[in-house]
């Protein structure tokens, strides 16, 4: 080939050399060689075809489990499911007769249905007769962390008939679930009435006991409150305040309580005891919601940071005392071994400091408190034990300090730890008020859950050159699976249940979008492909190409010529 | 009434609950000196303004104080007064040396981590938190080198925050870089919520401030150097009231050699509403204590949920009374109990290690010692064969 492009290009040297001899041509090539060629290039190209096309394919190509995105984006979006809180509560009428007691719960329920305007969270009375009340109230905690076929049992209202009354009262009690509204007997409604005035008083004080449940409710579904006429301003804005402080939910948290002194003494303390004594039962009481882990460690020696501002004395207390705009200073994050790294819960810290001698007792200047709450942290109580006298003179905390010096701080930690957890602050009992922190987590893992289910909808949508493993698509299907039975245990009123399916739905998702292998690393624009598919596929593909060019050529040569033959 | 009601929400919108910082020097060797020290200027200041350890990721490619070149060995400095020692005692690095890399980055944005991976080394910031990023290393036209060995580019930077917003990993974030042609790295940005600022425009070098000739190379990079003049000497404390508009503002081309850019667009309200942030909401750290009044009886208060605690106390006691009741004898409970715990303790103490492997090595002795021998022979059998045929 070479040769014959030369002979062309400069015909005047050809002539001059053809002119002894004729133009030689190279010898015909025989059969057996154009036979060899063309089964040569038959095979690097069968190479390339069934080998390194499928294996090129196969290694650049991105696995993407295919994911029910219309399903997950309608989770996202609320139409797959209506979240309603039908909260089943119990009337006991004792002494009543049994038309009485119905046509006062028609009354009733008619009263609390006129005066309800957020349709989601709703009351509904139910007889009981009394003999049973006091069982049922008793193990209100238990049904919550054992579902029964049948809704939970939000309340007991027992009814109490109490002559020499002006007008009914009530009592909640702050153990149980229970409250005792006592009447005048001569209040009890006649069927002819439409309206009595003890209806509206058991309405009127449902109305207030869920006010607070209701208002936060409405305010995580719609994001504020502003579709509720009867919230004040004040409680909205605690409702806001209370969101923002709380910790971010999590399956496990771990609780870590440290004793921090900057001397020598105490070293040591009671802590299983008080743990046991004062936190065990919260936390027994908290379980449907969350699990727990405790950790309590003993820190000497522990130092302010440098640049923290020292407390001053101040003469009128007899005490030292600490600003509360330098309280965020306190901690000395950077030295004082907080925030272990334990599993992937996370951390709340409870600081119990011991000031030196020199320094007790020590106080905030404001208040006169002895302790405060960091939000989405932990908090602080600052202990000032009985010193003692010394032989040297000087004065010193106690070496050891016992359970009972320690009750008021752990008593106080229970208190932050509700308060970090998110609990409502009404009504005054804490059965009641862990309920509804049930109902109110409940509420947020579905939605957060169905949040996550969007978020990797979009991101699947959005990022083609994003992996999606097999395991995500399970974990999808799990949550989706989870995120239904939530919503029905929802809808019949089984709020730990609920809770429970809530919690597997949010794990799993927070797993799916999470997923490790999910990282749509390193974008390449179009001109670093072929920059990086141009040096590999020009040296070899140009030869290849040019090859296959000339024996197609070849053959439709040959046959043409064997066309004219014939 | 309802419109104060109103200018309320507003307020309690804008407000965030935690700050973040993500600090990230993306190049190594002696000679990029001042990328370090940059990196730990900044994490100085968000320090001092009060951002805890715990929620500020420091990601240093190379360890300069210990660098067999510092004439100052254990310390860094970013001025030639050399007056503030940046290392310190008291300096928490997250990510080090070769664990500073793209994905390693993309990870921590996105938390895409392997569940062991500690909580100190994770970005935890929620739906509440402001973020702060800010990068700084050899950049170019939309990407940003990482060790020499690879580089981000403006859209995978892009991609981790669609994703960090998607996730409602921010509230508001600021991204700021000081790099070459640092502008182009925020050019792909999406998501909403984000201020972003960089040292320099497209084909524009960014340039280093001053070198120190004891130390020998320079100290810091000319942006980042008017940026913390700004923090140090204007923003004074946590109550400072300037805004990122001062901050902006005050951003002098002719000091800093290259033209700085900010991008605005993304931010809700423009230019106008971004303007009004403090510098603090983003280089400090929101804490709102609160002191808890013993002597208040409003419900929620300390004292109405320690009656209640202290009451639960007492029920639980009681049912712990009753089932051990119910068992027999109350003392039955805790003899059932201390034998166990000593049991589990004795289990403890004697854990020893372990043996990872499950087959016996005896077996793989033997199979390599047949292997070697069927190998002898059939060397063996081809020389005598190969001679014989010879």
């Amino acid at each position: 080939m070479m040769t014959k492009t030369g002979d062309q290009e400069s015909p005047a040297s050809a002539s001059q050399v053809d002119q002894p001899s004729v133009k030689r041509a190279p010898p015909p090539e025989t059969p057996a060689a154009v036979q060899t060629r063309f089964r040569v290039i038959a095979a690097f190209w069968a190479v390339i075809i069934f080998l390194g096309f499928p294996i090129w394919w196969k290694t650049t190509s991105i696995y993407r489990a295919s994911l029910p995105i219309e399903e997950m984006v309608d989770w996202a979006d609320g139409k797959a499911c209506r979240p309603v809180f039908p909260l089943e509560i119990h009337l006991a009428t004792p002494s009543m007769q049994s038309f009485e007691a119905q046509h006062l719960l028609r009354t009733t329920q008619h009263t609390l249905d006129d005066l309800n305007e957020f349709a989601a969270h709703h009351l509904r009375l139910k007889l009981t007769n009394g003999s049973t009340t006091a069982h049922n109230s008793e193990d209100s905690s238990e049904s919550v962390k054992y579902p029964a076929e049948t809704a939970d049992t939000a309340l007991t209202v027992r009814l109490l008939p109490q002559d020499g009354l002006a007008g009914p009262w009530s009592e909640l009690h702050a153990a149980t679930t229970q409250l005792d509204i006592f009447y005048p007997p001569s209040q009890v409604p006649v069927p002819s009435s439409s309206n009595s005035p003890l209806s509206a008083f058991i309405a009127a004080e449902l109305q207030r006991l869920y006010g607070e449940e209701k208002a936060t409710i409405a305010h995580i579904l719609s994001g504020n409150t502003a579709g509720l006429d009867s919230t004040s301003p004040q409680l909205a804005e605690d409702i806001d305040r209370r969101l923002r402080r709380s910790m971010k939910y999590a399956e496990t948290y771990h609780l870590s309580f440290s004793l921090f002194t900057p001397g020598s003494e105490p070293s040591s303390w009671d802590i299983e005891a008080a743990v046991n004594e004062y936190v065990s039962p919260l936390l027994q009481a908290l379980s449907p919601i969350s699990n727990f882990t405790v950790d309590t460690q003993v820190q000497l020696y522990a130092n302010f940071a440098p640049t923290a501002p020292k407390p001053e004395y101040d003469e009128s207390e007899a005490a030292w005392t600490l600003k509360k705009e330098d309280l965020s200073a306190f901690v000395n994050a950077a030295e004082w071994p907080l925030n272990p790294s334990i599993g992937n819960g996370p951390t709340i810290n409870f600081i119990l400091y011991v000031p030196d001698p020199s320094q007790s007792p020590l106080l905030v200047n404001e208040n006169r408190a002895s302790s405060w709450m960091i939000p989405q942290w932990g908090g602080v109580f600052l202990l000032n034990p009985p010193l003692s006298n010394t032989e040297q003179g000087g004065r010193s905390n106690p070496a050891h300090l016992s359970q009972d010096s320690l009750g008021p701080a752990f008593m106080t930690f229970s208190h932050q730890l509700l308060t970090l957890l998110g609990t409502p602050s009404t009504p005054a009992s804490l059965p009641l008020r862990l309920q509804t922190s049930i109902r109110i987590r409940a509420a947020t893992l579905l939605l957060s859950a169905s949040a996550t289910m969007g978020s990797l909808a979009r991101l699947t949508e959005s990022l083609p050159s994003i992996p999606i493993p097999a395991t995500v698509a399970t974990s999808v299907s799990t949550t989706l699976s989870h995120l239904s039975a939530s919503c029905v245990y929802l809808r019949e009123g089984r709020f730990g249940a609920a809770l429970a399916s809530a919690r597997v739905a949010e794990t799993e998702a927070e797993r799916s979008f999470f997923e490790k292998s999910m990282v749509g690393q390193v974008y390449f624009p179009d001109e670093h492909k072929v920059a990086v598919y141009l040096p590999l596929l020009g040296p070899i593909g140009v030869p290849l190409v040019v090859g296959l060019l000339k024996e197609l050529k070849r053959i439709a040569g040959r046959r043409k010529a064997k066309g004219t033959a014939s | 009434m309802a419109l104060l009601f109103r200018f309320l929400q507003a307020a309690v919108v804008a407000e965030h609950t935690s700050n973040w910082a993500v600090l990230v020097s993306t190049s190594r060797f002696w000679f990029n000196y001042r990328h370090l020290a940059n990196v730990l200027s900044l994490y100085r200041t968000v320090k001092r303004l009060g951002i805890p350890d715990s929620q500020i990721i420091l990601m240093l490619p190379d360890d300069m104080a210990c660098n067999p070149r510092n004439a100052f060995p254990g310390t860094v400095y970013s001025n030639a007064d050399r007056a503030v020692d940046l290392y310190g005692d008291n300096i928490e690095v997250d990510y080090r040396g070769y664990e500073v890399t793209v994905e390693n980055f993309i990870r921590l944005l996105t938390d895409r981590l392997d569940e062991d991976v500690p909580r100190s080394k994770r970005l935890g910031s929620d739906a509440g938190s402001n973020v702060l990023v800010y990068m700084t290393g050899h950049g170019g036209d939309q990407f940003l080198k990482f060790q020499d060995a690879e580089e981000i580019g403006a859209w995978d930077l892009a991609d981790a925050f669609g994703q960090m917003w998607e996730k409602k990993r921010y509230h508001e974030l600021l991204f700021m870089i000081d790099t070459c042609q640092a502008n182009t790295m925020y050019t792909h940005f999406y998501s909403p919520n984000i201020v972003a600022t960089g040292s320099s425009e497209i084909d524009q070098s960014s340039y280093s401030h001053h070198a120190d000739n004891d130390v020998g190379v320079a100290v810091i990079d000319r942006w980042t150097y008017y940026v913390l003049e700004f923090l140090e000497t204007q923003v004074t404390s946590v109550t400072s009231k300037l805004n990122l508009g001062d901050l902006f503002d005050s951003y002098d081309e002719s000091k800093i050699h290259s033209q700085p850019g900010v991008r605005w667009d993304l931010f809700p309200g423009g230019e106008q509403e971004g303007r009004l942030r403090t510098v603090v909401d983003f280089f400090g750290n929101v804490q709102n204590v609160e002191v808890e009044n013993a002597n208040a009886t409003e419900p929620g208060s300390l004292k109405e949920d320690l009656a209640e605690i202290a009451r639960l106390v007492e029920k639980w006691q009681k049912r712990d009374e009753e089932y051990s009741a119910i068992l027999g004898d109350s003392a039955g409970n805790v003899t059932e109990d201390l034998p166990s715990s000593s049991l589990h303790l004795k289990l403890k103490s004697t854990v020893g290690p372990t043996k990872m492997a499950e087959d016996s090595s005896w077996g793989k002795r033997l199979v390599g010692i047949s292997v070697v021998g069927a190998c002898t022979a059939i060397w063996v059998a081809g020389s005598i064969l190969g001679r014989s045929s010879v």
